[in-house]
């Protein structure tokens, strides 16, 4: 067949699809808004979720992991001030190199210590850290309830509302720290609290203590050494290649890189048990659509089965036929998905500039953990295209009833129907 | 030399249970340029060998030779497409596609053979005047009468360039004057373009044109008489 035959036949194919489809418009419009419903709820479920996840996420990895961290390697078994690692300018310049989407570098140091005042003592996660890469990486100064935060150099401390709640410290006071550093040495110190902050985490809002990433290396006898390097990136996507790239550069220096799941895999696996509802329900929603979209396909192979006889016996193939078929049944698949998307995707902007507004006890519950009191939305790209591939799934399956009709289509049985 | 011959055709319809001898050993050729009918009571077969001219059905025993070609042993893909290159139908119902107009109707089949744009646009256009639809080419089937209908299938038959055109009862549906409308488009077809015709049917408007009539009773050949001479056979 010549180029332009074969480009006219595919036309030709294309619009007895199109026109057959609106043969029925009732038919299709229903079936099109069954799709449209399914893949709009489904988004919605999805987005809701997910939002709240990627809030919970977000959170875990600004202010505990970062998206990649840079450990020694036996920090994971024994987090111990002994198993820090010297951060030196040509490890700096070797881990910039590794990958091209490394970002900025956060440095942390951190070790469990006592605090206390004139008369109490609690446990408290002591953190050192370079204040303004903190603040660019996870806005650590917008936490900021009372006072200000230390500059780099200073002997001062910055503390997390529950502790000072706990230990009764007001900005100004004076804060008291006991503890082990690197090798056994004692580290013990008073600190002036120039600030205080509203952790959004509740478990490190009741036990913070920030102090100057070289303060603190002098606290802990640690000098020029952290516990755990961030690697910031542009995007989640990129951890593992990161990681890879990394833990392929680094293999000698004894440093391996984790990813934020990696030390964290209980929350993967809450957020996953929790999508897994979500998923449940779209698969159901499928699961009827599916029918709905099975019986117009039914309906529009049965009734055209004369007409099908009729085209095989003067000189159709089969499966070209069964192309024109495939063309209705996917056309009716993509109209529904993309307006599916379209309308959740409105719906969704609005909800992001518009946020349904919670109230009550899980308001409040959330407000305490340092979030809005509204209902997140997800805008992840995947949740938008993965309704695509279930939706083409399905017509794929349904598109099985009227493959089999036509390839065992009998010529003179369906010109009698 | 025949267009179309069947050599010692028969067709039994449920061998293993109630056996129905539709056809019994059917031997009968056509000739290019015939304008036939075959005629007989219902259940006669006349159907059934019409249907076997057309490679639409398997013969239990015999041969179909088209342009002498076998066509009983071909296989499904290839025999579509030796029907399309070769055989014309036309049905009782018209069986248009309902939702293509009367010259897309024409020009599908001439696609399906590869023809150029210019080409299809041509013929399609020549075959529905010549069929006196000059003014409907964008109507859809169901804007058109029941002979209107037929005459759009007419020249679709005729659209792919067959050897010979098989029509199954073409004026069962028909009004009087669109059914004399309609034959009178096929005999004239037939005598200035030598256009084979074989139809089966009851309708004695068709019958008393046809010049060779070939009559069927129980599956086999009762009769076979010329009333004229093939128009350049």
């Amino acid at each position: 067949m010549t180029g332009q035959g074969l480009q006219l036949l595919k036309l030709m194919y294309l619009k007895l699809a199109w026109r057959n489809l609106w043969r029925n418009p009732k038919r299709s419009l229903i079936t099109i808004s069954a799709i449209v419903f399914a893949v709009f709820a489904a988004i919605l479920m999805q987005s809701l979720n997910r939002g709240s996840h990627e809030i919970m996420v977000d959170n875990m990895v600004r202010f505990h992991t970062g998206y990649v961290q840079l450990q020694d390697y036996r920090y994971d078994e024994e987090a111990s001030l002994d198993n820090a690692f010297l951060l030196d300018e040509a490890l700096l310049r070797e881990i910039r190199e590794a990958h091209p989407r490394i970002g900025t570098l956060i440095p942390r140091i951190e070790t469990f210590m006592l605090a206390g005042n004139d008369h109490a003592t609690r446990g408290a996660l002591v953190l050192g850290i370079e204040p303004e890469q903190e603040h660019a990486f996870n806005g650590l100064k917008d936490l900021l309830i009372e006072g200000r935060f230390f500059e780099q150099g200073e002997q001062m401390a910055v503390i997390s509302e529950g502790l000072a709640r706990r230990l009764q410290l007001r900005t100004g006071d004076t804060i008291l720290l006991l503890g082990q550093g690197r090798f056994g040495m004692s580290a013990n110190a008073l600190y002036e609290i120039s600030g205080i902050v509203q952790h959004p985490l509740r478990d490190l809002n009741n036990q913070m203590v920030y102090l100057p990433l070289a303060e603190a290396q002098f606290l802990l006898s640690a000098e020029e050494h952290v516990t755990a390097l961030l690697i910031e990136m542009d995007a989640d996507r990129h951890k593992d290649a990161v990681a890879a790239a990394l833990n392929s550069r680094l293999s000698e220096a004894d440093l391996i890189a984790y990813t934020w799941p990696e030390m964290i895999p209980e929350l993967l696996q809450l957020l996953e048990f929790d999508l897994a509802g979500a998923y449940f329900l779209g698969a159901v929603l499928y699961l009827v659509i599916g029918f709905g979209f099975f019986g117009t396909i039914l309906t529009m192979t049965l009734e055209r089965m004369r007409e099908f006889g009729m085209l095989l016996s003067v000189g159709m193939k089969r499966g070209r036929l069964a192309l024109v078929v495939f063309w209705e049944t996917l056309m009716l698949s993509i109209i529904g998905v993309l307006s599916g998307i379209g309308v959740s995707w409105l719906l969704l902007l609005y909800l992001h500039y518009n946020p349904i507004q919670l109230t009550g006890d899980v308001a409040e519950a959330i407000i305490e953990m340092g979030w809005e009191a509204v209902l997140p939305v997800s805008f992840a790209a995947d949740q938008f295209y993965m309704q695509g591939v279930i939706v083409f799934g399905i017509a794929m399956v349904v598109f099985l009833f009227p493959l089999i009709k036509i390839f065992r289509l009998n010529i003179l049985d369906a010109s009698r129907t | 030399m025949s267009i179309v011959k069947t050599s010692s055709l028969s067709k039994i319809y449920n061998p293993d249970t109630v056996p129905v001898h539709a056809l019994k050993d059917v031997s009968v050729s056509f000739e290019k340029g015939e304008f036939t009918t075959i005629v007989g009571p219902s259940g006669s077969g006349k159907t059934t060998l019409l249907n076997m001219l057309g490679g639409l059905d398997k013969p239990t025993s015999g041969t179909v030779e088209v342009d002498g070609n076998n066509i009983t042993g071909m296989k499904d893909s290839a025999l579509i497409d030796f029907r399309l290159q070769n055989i014309g139908f036309v049905f009782q119902h018209y069986n248009l596609i309902p939702v293509f107009t009367a010259l897309e109707n024409v020009s599908f089949i001439m696609l399906l053979r590869n023809r150029s744009k210019a080409e299809m646009d041509e013929r399609a256009k020549a075959l529905l005047e010549a069929v006196g639809l000059g003014d409907r080419f964008d109507a859809r089937p169901k804007q058109l009468s029941g002979g209107q209908q037929q005459r759009v299938a007419v020249a679709r038959a005729l659209a792919s360039g067959p050897k010979f055109i098989l029509a199954d009862e073409p004026t069962a549906n028909l009004d009087s004057a669109s059914a004399m409308n309609l034959l009178d488009i096929m005999e004239k077809m037939n005598r200035e373009q030598n256009i084979t015709f074989i139809f089966s049917t009851h309708d004695q408007r068709v019958i008393d044109r046809a010049r060779r009539v070939v009559t069927m009773v129980d599956g086999a050949i009762h009769s076979d008489e010329r009333v004229g001479e093939a128009v350049n056979g």
